[in-house]
């Protein structure tokens, strides 16, 4: 398979969430808006706080043990190479 | 809204890589979002111009054995075709020396021809010669014979001729009383 299409490719819920929240800041929306009304759908977001987006996003690396910067840089850059 | 509210956005982002899985991580699942970042997209690129090399050294090499067997073919047809007029060299070489046996032999043939002719004539020579020579022995024979013959009747005349004197002669009784 072309590797830049398997690239581009994947239908895996993470993407097309991921896409979704795109979409929604694009058009102007809230994120505290647009994950609450997430969370009516995906369980996995009941029971969190969403009020505190950057606590909670910290809350979670850490417990995940996952290096905050180094994704928020990866996402930025998945941000900025899709804008139009 | 855009660029100024990406700043609240990106914990958002966060939230949602982490809980749902995104770029390798989060999520709990092996299959992970991995939508392209500008980084994916040159790997990939990388990766693709590796494999459009690989491509191209696989036709490259495709076109080399291909030459490869082309030459071969083409000298394998260049033996054969030599081989095919050696052959045909050999075959013409055998009948042309067949054909000069075959000429060969009719000389020869045609020599013992000849030497059988002489050689009947030689022996016609000498059987001739050998008649005549025959001839001559019976001629000299017969001659000898004439000649004992004609011999004999002269004695037998002479001595008739002489008559008994010849037998009863005076002398002759002596000498057989002696």
């Amino acid at each position: 398979m072309n590797p830049i299409l398997q690239m581009l490719g994947g239908n895996s819920n993470g993407t097309n969430i991921m896409l979704q929240a795109f979409g929604a800041m694009m058009r102007g929306e809230s994120p505290t808006d647009f994950l609450k009304n997430l969370a009516k759908t995906e369980p996995k977001l009941q029971g969190l706080n969403l009020d505190n987006l950057e606590g909670t996003a910290k809350d979670l690396c850490e417990k995940n043990n996952i290096d905050m910067d180094s994704l928020s840089h990866k996402i930025s850059e998945f941000a900025n190479s899709n804008k139009s | 809204m855009g660029e100024s509210n990406f700043g609240t956005w990106i914990f958002a982002f966060l939230i949602v890589a982490v809980i749902f899985g995104w770029g390798g991580i989060g999520g709990g699942s092996a299959a992970a979002a991995n939508y392209a970042t500008t980084q994916d997209i040159t790997n990939a690129i990388a990766a693709q111009t590796s494999a459009l090399n690989q491509q191209s050294l696989l036709l490259s090499s495709a076109g080399n054995n291909y030459e490869t067997a082309r030459l071969i073919d083409n000298q394998s047809m260049l033996i054969l075709n030599q081989n095919n007029t050696n052959l045909v060299n050999a075959i013409q070489g055998f009948n042309n020396v067949t054909q000069s046996l075959a000429s060969g032999f009719s000389s020869v043939n045609q020599n013992i021809a000849d030497l059988g002719y002489k050689m009947d004539q030689c022996c016609c020579s000498i059987k001739t010669l050998m008649l005549e020579r025959e001839l001559q022995a019976s001629n000299t024979a017969l001659q000898n014979q004439q000649n004992i013959a004609v011999n004999q009747a002269q004695s037998e005349f002479l001595l008739s001729t002489m008559g008994k004197w010849v037998a009863n002669a005076p002398a002759a009784a002596a000498y057989a009383a002696k």
